[in-house]
């Protein structure tokens, strides 16, 4: 029965919970008129290669407080949605005006500028009404579900993911730092605290959560970036447009890797502050070395 | 509101717009105050704090008051009741939408701010609204909150003001195939949805019964109908300078509008016909406490801009 933390296959965890996080996502965002920004929506939401990190951090975060499972599926669902609906307006033209996502043409490129923009205005409203309508009140508490929308609204805001980003455009000395924490760290950060509020978590522990889903959160973009600059390498291409935004092309490879394992301790640190929960923490721990080492493919590759 | 001051002589309306207008502005003001970055939230309130009238908070506070609440209770939900509303103002005046250069007599955001940070201004504003209106969770009861919650993420999405815009964009351009059940949808959702949510709000955290919210949801529905027929026979019968917007636009942009399909008289009988209607659904409360709605209504039937 007692896995250990080497044997746990977080492998089947992830895929398994991604299945039914695809399920769920999939029933949430029906087909009306008008057609079109309901396909818009999906498109983003359902696309081919989304890692589903958010929502299983969540989950995770939950299960690891004795929380039901069910009781964090709409809040998961709702962190996707919103995490779509920021990378939707990430590429606009205006802002980092990338014509792909994931291997796939993005939002607008497909459905035009102004459906992508609609896209996105809509499934941040369709997250907060998922949450509502969808969470089993028998299972949470409604003063909990009124702190993880607070939590989600603080977090995409304009002190959190929204300022990343626009950071990320204004650019400035050292933005770089502060552009992953917000634009990265940010939504790390919410989804662990969103498992924990919903399973009833202490202050204290949420404290802990949060500082574990930021680490992990930066970790994972720096780790990309690390990823991105190799190939780069190997296959000898031209710079791409947000390089000067990466860690490794601000501060090196050494100092990125450097700042990778800091990262990957300080994360594990916060949770060696969870072991009265034992094995439970197992998930959220094996989530920090997938983050740093990229050990099997989940979904497809979005390199 | 000359008959308006005969049917409820101990009610002066303009002082209670005067009252409301100022106690939701001076919250507004404190509520999104300039944090890091300091552009964002310099965008954020260059758009919110340009000097609305403040129709959707003062509907939001009126139907708490009519069912028994106190306006503190009601005051977090009209401003995110408002901060939707700029928000959806902010996006729809993008080049990529409607492309407008003027709002509230005052260049759009995206022209004084860029259009990166007008499309993050918004997303900002749409957020805080929720994070907003749950701060009212110490003074009201927690269902309370969540059903409102519920309420105005409905309004904003694609069952109200995006399928309303989506329909909208659809049909420029296009006049021919648009016909009077299209034009309804655009405006009961990109109008109607956010004034119902405004007056549902406000009966929810004041504590209205299911019987109260379901008539002042009714009456919601025809103002903000009537709302959109009015701005439709304004952009063609007032000039820029008087709306404080870009007039005439509508025909330019050759949109559907009501005076288009149904002709000015009829327009103006229409209108009159759903401010009657609405103000039916509000026959059964006290008719002290009803009077600021039934002023409201008036006042969006009547307004000059």
């Amino acid at each position: 029965q007692r896995i250990s933390t080497s044997q746990f296959d977080l492998k089947t965890y992830w895929t398994t919970l991604i299945q039914e996080i695809n399920h769920k996502l999939d029933e949430a965002i029906p087909v009306q008129y008008p057609q079109q920004i309901y396909e818009a929506m999906r498109y983003s939401v359902l696309a081919k290669g989304a890692k589903r990190a958010p929502p299983v951090m969540c989950v995770a975060a939950c299960e690891l407080f004795g929380g039901h499972r069910l009781a964090a599926f709409p809040t998961a669902c709702a962190l996707e949605m919103v995490h779509a609906a920021s990378l939707i307006h990430d590429d606009l033209p205006c802002m980092d005006d990338d014509p792909s996502r994931r291997g796939q043409p993005s939002n607008h490129t497909i459905f035009g500028v102004d459906m992508a923009i609609l896209a996105g205005d809509a499934l941040f409203p369709l997250g907060f009404r998922h949450i509502v309508s969808h969470t089993p009140t028998d299972l949470v508490p409604e003063t909990r579900l009124l702190k993880v929308i607070a939590e989600i609204a603080r977090a995409v805001g304009s002190t959190g993911m929204a300022a990343g980003q626009f950071l990320d455009l204004e650019g400035g000395p050292n933005a770089v730092d502060f552009v992953q924490e917000k634009k990265y760290g940010e939504l790390g950060e919410c989804s662990a605290v969103c498992g924990g509020l919903l399973a009833g978590a202490s202050d204290e522990e949420i404290q802990r959560l949060r500082r574990y889903g930021r680490a992990v959160g930066v970790l994972y973009q720096v780790v990309d970036d690390m990823l991105e600059a190799k190939m780069d390498k190997e296959i000898n291409k031209d710079k791409k447009k947000n390089t000067g935004k990466s860690y490794v092309a601000a501060y090196g490879v050494e100092k990125a890797m450097e700042v990778a394992e800091d990262l990957r301790a300080q994360a594990k640190k916060e949770l060696d502050g969870l072991e009265k929960y034992g094995e439970k923490v197992v998930p959220l721990y094996s989530f920090v070395d997938y983050a740093a080492d990229r050990g099997f493919g989940v979904g497809d590759q979005v390199e | 509101t000359i008959e308006t001051q005969k049917q409820q002589p101990t009610f002066n309306f303009k002082e209670y717009m005067i009252e409301k207008a100022n106690y939701v502005n001076k919250a507004l003001d404190e509520a999104v105050s300039v944090k890091n970055p300091p552009k964002i939230h310099e965008a954020m309130r260059y758009s919110l704090l340009a000097g609305g009238k403040r129709v959707r908070p003062m509907l939001c506070i009126a139907a708490c008051e009519l069912v028994g609440g106190h306006q503190s209770a009601a005051m977090p939900a009209a401003c995110a009741v408002e901060m939707i509303h700029t928000m959806s103002l902010i996006h729809d005046d993008l080049p990529c939408m409607d492309d407008d250069d003027l709002r509230r007599g005052k260049p759009t955001n995206h022209k004084v701010f860029g259009e990166d940070v007008a499309v993050l201004a918004g997303d900002s504003l749409l957020a805080f609204a929720f994070e907003f209106i749950v701060t009212v969770a110490n003074r009201v009861p927690p269902n309370r909150v969540l059903a409102a919650v519920g309420e105005l993420a409905k309004a904003i999405g694609t069952e109200g003001l995006v399928a309303g815009q989506v329909v909208d964009l659809s049909c420029t351009g296009n006049n021919t195939n648009v016909g009077l059940p299209e034009l309804e949808f655009i405006h009961i959702h990109k109008t109607a949805a956010l004034l119902e949510a405004s007056v549902v709000l406000g009966a929810i955290l004041g504590g209205g019964t299911d019987e109260q919210v379901e008539k002042l949801r009714t009456f919601a529905r025809k103002i903000g109908l009537l709302f959109q027929v009015v701005d439709d026979i304004l952009d063609v019968t007032k000039s820029s300078e008087e709306l404080g917007k870009t007039a005439g636009k509508d025909l330019v942009a050759d949109k559907a509008t009501y005076p288009k399909l149904l002709g000015l008289d009829k327009a103006r009988e229409f209108a009159e016909k759903l401010n009657e209607e609405a103000k039916e659904q509000l026959a059964e409360f006290d008719s002290d406490k009803a009077a600021p709605l039934i002023a409201l209504a008036d006042y969006i039937a009547h307004r000059q801009n």
